[in-house]
């Protein structure tokens, strides 16, 4: 696995498909912000999502308690995952005893964290994803690269060319109306004739025992409606309080991720319909770890609205696929850490720490601090890349030691070539500027 | 030990936090029937609506899901509308099936009762009183491919809304 600079140098090799794909993360940026700023009360709504996410991590204990009490009395089987194969192994026992061998999923990052699809096809079931964006890349063999978009990365020729080969629609055509009622087609047959439906969670109310899925596609309720067994995957993070706390998380969401005023449907799953089996499986995966440091604790206050990728600098000239992570961006890079700290070491230093992903932040996690908090700790633990390290371990000694200093300075202004070399990660892509003749302590002096 | 008691064990003894209680000071000067046009649905009267939808289907209870696939236009009661946003509160007793407002190609949504925003609406719905529920605003949409918006992804392809006094 390439770290994300090396995956990086790849995707900007392509200069044309890097600005493409930098302005139309911009341009969802923009309209993020017309559909904030028209709320006199946003900075309040924030601010107020914010300390409900806070008072429920404080009290995630009783909250989850009394959400399966609920749930139950409700109907809703309820399974707890300490880690992914826990969850993997639930569900996969669930479609088993319906016998199932093709079912339909939603989109779940939750089910992307714990490779549920690639699980349960070493045991002979098909996952058909059914949100058009991740419908294209799971023909494609490939990962989402957004987590509301997930084929922001594709041009649509290359989409046409994906269904040409899948669903035998004409080559050449890329026309996006013309695709997606492609789609529609193939993918209501599988609706039809699915007995199991995984669905993921965007809410779940402690205080009522039902859980919110929210689409602008309709296909989480297609296959929930239709399926005989509906199984919907949660971290344990999901929880809020009551209802009404719904009214601030509904307003923020669409808005803060496409700008909508509010996603087309918002479904509250409160009861499973009548001959209906209804599922919940929440699941832990290192978020138990995460709620104990309180450096990191809030990251688990997320939304997943994506509003931090479409705002960095960093996410929008380098994609997604070069996080190697189901949630890429400067989110991403905050949460992976905690699931495997050298696997991810990379990621926190993939940031500009500019901190407009904090800013734009509907439930004000502060992702930027936290990258840094990363950063030293992944130094600490002697888990950062050897150049870097080196790099930081020359540095620190040469400015500890002000003979050397003055004769570093010196060779690097002669020999500006040592500077501006490969060994520089810093000098790719720049232009240095000319180094001055003279240092400052040597000018002083003159005077 | 059980996952559950493992989840639960590592949580306790955490510094306590207050909830901040209701949200005040929200925005009510909202158009409904801009929204919903904003949302990509259409306003008609009841007089226009006989005209342009004659042979729509009303809502029956023996509908059953699957058989709803073959319906071109179906006729739903939607129990109040939000004004910020254009979404309106369905239930599933005002449906033949769950699955009613998506599977059906086209939707027609009688609203009498507006509220201004999601916390008005919220009052409404303090407590669930249906199994099944949701706020549906506008067609079923996507923008998947290259960001263009393309009405009409598995849901219903178009939403049309009357008002009714």
């Amino acid at each position: 696995m390439s770290s994300h600079a090396e995956a990086s140098e790849k995707f900007i090799a392509d200069a044309e498909r890097t600005d493409w794909h930098d302005e139309t993360l911009w341009f969802v940026r923009e309209k993020r912000d017309k559909a904030a700023m028209v709320l006199r009360e946003w900075e309040a709504l924030r601010e107020h999502a914010s300390q409900i996410k806070d008072h429920t991590l404080a009290n995630l204990h009783q909250y989850l308690i009394a959400f399966e009490a609920k749930a139950q009395a409700n109907g809703i089987h309820v399974h707890w995952a300490a880690d992914a194969a826990e969850h993997n192994a639930i569900v996969h026992q669930i479609i088993a005893e319906q016998g199932s061998k093709v079912l339909v999923k939603s989109k779940s990052m939750l089910t992307e964290e714990c490779h549920l699809n690639d699980y349960l096809a070493k045991k002979g079931i098909e996952v058909v994803d059914t949100d058009l964006g991740e419908r294209i890349v799971q023909f494609r063999k490939e990962a989402p690269s957004h987590i509301v978009l997930p084929a922001i990365h594709l041009k649509k020729e290359d989409v046409g060319e994906t269904f040409h080969q899948h669903l035998g629609t004409p080559k050449g055509n890329k026309d996006p109306q013309f695709l997606t009622e492609a789609a529609r087609q193939h993918l209501r047959g599988h609706f039809l004739a699915s007995e199991v439906a995984i669905t993921g969670v965007n809410f779940a109310i402690a205080e009522t025992g039902e859980f919110v899925v929210c689409t602008n596609e309709g296909n989480a309720d297609m296959g929930a409606h239709l399926a005989k067994v509906h199984i919907a995957c949660m971290g344990i993070e999901k929880i809020i309080p009551k209802r009404e706390d719904l009214a601030v998380f509904l307003r923020l969401l669409a808005r803060s991720a496409t700008g909508q005023l509010i996603t087309t449907y918002s479904s509250h799953f409160h009861k499973p319909r009548e001959g209906q089996e209804m599922h919940i499986v929440l699941l832990d995966n290192g978020r138990t770890r995460q709620l104990a440091d309180p450096k990191y604790k809030n990251s688990l206050k997320c939304i997943r609205c994506a509003a931090c990728f479409n705002t960095c600098p960093v996410y929008r000239r380098s994609g997604g696929h070069s996080y190697h992570q189901p949630v890429a961006g400067p989110i991403g890079s905050i949460l992976a850490p905690n699931i495997d700290k050298k696997a991810n070491a990379d990621l926190p230093f993939a940031s500009t720490l500019c901190g407009s992903c904090s800013n734009v932040c509907p439930v004000k996690i502060n992702i930027h601090e936290q990258l840094w908090f990363w950063r030293q700790d992944l130094m600490t633990a002697g888990l950062a890349p050897v150049g870097k390290t080196i790099g930081m371990k020359l540095m620190a000694f040469t400015l500890a030691h002000p003979a050397i200093y003055r004769i570093g300075g010196l060779l690097l202004r002669r020999f500006a070539p040592l500077l501006n070399s490969r060994l520089n990660p810093w000098y790719k892509q720049r232009e240095m500027p000319v180094a001055p003749k003279e240092s400052f302590q040597e000018w002083y002096k003159k005077r | 030990m059980s996952a559950r008691e493992q989840i639960l064990g590592k949580m306790e003894a955490l510094e306590q936090v207050n909830h901040p209680g209701d949200f005040k000071g929200a925005s009510e000067d909202f158009d409904f029937k801009a929204a919903l046009e904003a949302v990509g649905a259409r306003v008609l009267t009841a007089e226009a609506l006989e005209i342009e939808f004659p042979g729509r289907r009303r809502y029956e209870k023996t509908m059953d899901g699957l058989s709803l696939a073959e319906v071109e236009v179906l006729e739903i009661d939607g129990e109040f509308g939000v004004a910020e946003n254009g979404a309106i509160w369905l239930t599933e007793e005002a449906m033949p099936h769950r699955v009613a407002p998506f599977i059906c190609q086209h939707l027609v949504i009688n609203v009498s009762k507006i509220v201004p925003n999601m916390h008005a609406a919220y009052e409404e719905l303090k407590k669930p009183s249906s199994s099944f529920g949701l706020f549906l605003a506008g067609p079923s949409k996507t923008a998947d491919i290259e960001q263009s918006l393309v009405i009409g992804a598995h849901g219903a392809r178009s939403l049309t809304v009357v008002i009714r006094a």
